[in-house]
C-alpha cells in the first residue's frame, strides 16, 4: 500500500498513467472515523503489475481530486464512493449518485450511519440466561457503545 | 413510482414438468433479483424442472417466482411485471430476501419481502433455498390445485 | 437429463433441546438476530451436595427462517453442540409466521 498525499493525488497517478498503469480495477472509501481513505487499485496490463495507493481525506474536509480525466471508468468509483461516504471528487463532472435513490441522512457507509431498523427491533440477545433481569447492558455484536441508550 | 422500462419484464412464461412427478406441470415466470435466481436456474438445468417451452397458458396458472433481494429500486418493476400478467399470478416468495428482506431486512434500500406489496402464496425460506426445496414448493402448491 | 441431486447436508438448522444451556450465545452472535430463547431458572437439590444448584430450563427456542441466512455461526458457537445441521429442505409456509420454527419442529429435525 503507497501512501499518497491528498493534494498529490492526482500528479501522482498521472505520473503511473504514463507509465503504462492504465487499467482503473477499482476506487473505494475506508472510513477512519476523523478522516477516510480513498483507495484506487490500477494495474499495469502489460507487465501485470499492480499499484494500491490511498490519500487521507479529513472528515472536516472531505475533498479530493477525481481522476476521471485520467480513468474514465473512475466516474462510476468515485459516485459510489461520494454518496456511501460522504465525500466529493473535485472536477468529476457526472456527480450523480451512482445507486442511492436519495442521500438524505448519513451516507451509509459511514461508521456513525445509524440502522434504523436495528435500533427499533428489540434485540433477542438483551435477555439474559435463565430469564433473570438484564445484569449489564449486552450490545449486539458490532452495535457502537453509544447506541440503544434511552 | 419509478419509471419501469418494458425489459423489466420477464423474457418468457414457460410450461415445466417436475421430474419427479412428471404429472406436474407448471407454468412459471422467475423474476430473478439476486442469487437465489441461480438455484431457480439450477432446478431447470439439472434437469428438476424439465422445460416444456413457452407457454400460452392462462394468465391465472401463472406461478410467479420473486427470487433474490427486493430493493426499493426493482420493486415498482416487480409489482409492474405482475400486473402485466394480468395480477392473477401467484407468487412464490423464493429465499429469505424475497420473503422477509432476508439478512438485509435492516437495509434502508431493501423492501422487507415482497408481501409487503403482493399477496404471496407460498414461502420458500432457505439462503438460498435448494433447486430441490423451489420443486417440493411447487409440488405442495398445485397439489391442492389436483385435489 | 436429470442428474440425481447431491445429498443435501447443510439443510436446515436443528436442536438438541437436551444439550442446550440457554446461555444465549447463539442468539447474541446471530449477524441476523433470528433466534430467540425464552428459559427460567430452577434449584435443584442433590444428595448430599451442601446447598441446591440453580439450573436453566429452556423454555421456547425458535428460529425465523424468513430471516435465518444459513450462517451456521449459531452452530458453530454453541459450547454445548446442541445445534447442528440437518439434511431436512422441505419447509415451505403459506403464511409468513409459519417460517418461524419452534423448539418442537427444531428438535425433530434432528432425530
Amino acid at each position: 500500500m503507497i501512501d499518497i498525499d491528498r493534494g498529490d493525488w492526482l500528479a501522482e497517478w498521472t505520473t503511473r498513467h504514463a507509465t503504462g498503469f492504465v487499467y482503473l480495477d477499482f476506487l473505494t472509501g475506508v472510513d477512519r472515523v476523523t478522516s477516510t481513505e480513498v483507495v484506487a487499485h490500477v494495474l499495469n496490463p502489460d507487465s501485470g503489475e499492480r499499484v494500491l495507493a490511498r490519500a487521507v481525506v479529513p472528515s472536516d474536509d472531505p475533498l479530493i481530486d477525481s481522476l476521471s480525466t485520467l480513468y474514465i471508468g473512475a466516474s462510476w468509483h468515485e459516485r459510489e464512493t461520494s454518496e456511501m461516504f460522504g465525500l466529493t471528487f473535485v472536477g468529476l463532472r457526472d456527480d450523480r449518485p451512482l445507486l442511492l435513490r436519495t442521500t438524505l441522512g448519513r451516507p451509509p457507509l459511514r461508521h456513525d450511519a445509524v440502522l434504523a431498523a436495528r435500533v427499533a427491533v428489540d434485540w433477542p440477545g438483551t435477555a439474559e440466561p435463565g430469564g433473570s433481569p438484564a445484569r449489564r447492558r449486552q450490545r449486539p455484536a458490532g452495535v457502537p457503545d453509544e447506541w440503544l441508550d434511552s | 413510482m419509478l419509471p419501469v422500462s418494458p425489459a423489466a419484464r420477464p423474457a418468457t412464461v414457460q410450461a415445466f414438468r417436475l421430474a419427479g412427478d412428471p404429472e406436474v406441470r407448471v407454468v412459471l415466470a422467475n423474476v430473478g433479483l439476486a442469487c437465489c435466481s441461480m438455484e431457480v436456474e439450477a432446478a431447470i438445468r439439472t434437469g428438476l424442472l424439465v422445460a416444456e417451452g413457452a407457454s400460452n397458458d392462462a394468465a391465472s396458472s401463472t406461478i410467479l417466482l420473486v427470487s433474490g433481494t427486493v430493493t426499493d429500486a426493482l420493486a415498482p418493476a416487480v409489482v409492474r411485471i405482475h400486473e402485466d400478467l394480468g395480477s392473477s399470478a401467484r407468487i412464490v416468495a423464493f429465499g429469505a430476501c424475497a420473503s422477509t428482506g432476508g439478512p438485509y431486512w435492516d437495509a434502508p434500500t431493501v423492501t422487507k419481502g415482497i408481501d409487503q406489496l403482493l399477496d404471496v402464496s407460498t414461502y420458500v425460506p432457505g439462503c438460498p433455498p435448494r433447486p430441490d426445496a423451489l420443486v417440493a414448493a411447487l409440488s405442495a402448491m398445485t397439489r391442492e390445485d389436483r385435489a | 437429463m436429470s442428474e440425481e441431486s447431491s445429498p443435501p447436508v447443510r439443510g436446515v438448522i436443528g436442536l438438541i433441546a437436551s444439550a442446550c444451556t440457554s446461555c444465549m450465545l447463539c442468539v447474541r452472535e446471530c449477524p441476523t438476530w433470528c433466534i430467540t430463547l425464552d428459559s427460567h431458572t430452577v434449584e435443584v437439590t442433590e444428595e448430599g451436595a451442601r446447598r441446591p444448584r440453580t439450573v436453566n430450563v429452556l423454555d421456547e427456542f425458535s428460529i425465523d427462517y424468513g430471516l435465518c441466512m444459513y450462517c451456521g455461526i449459531c452452530v458453530d458457537v454453541c459450547p454445548f453442540d446442541a445445534l447442528a445441521w440437518s439434511p431436512e429442505f422441505d419447509y415451505s409456509a403459506v403464511q409468513r409466521a409459519e417460517l418461524v420454527q419452534s423448539m418442537t419442529r427444531l428438535e425433530q429435525w434432528l432425530p
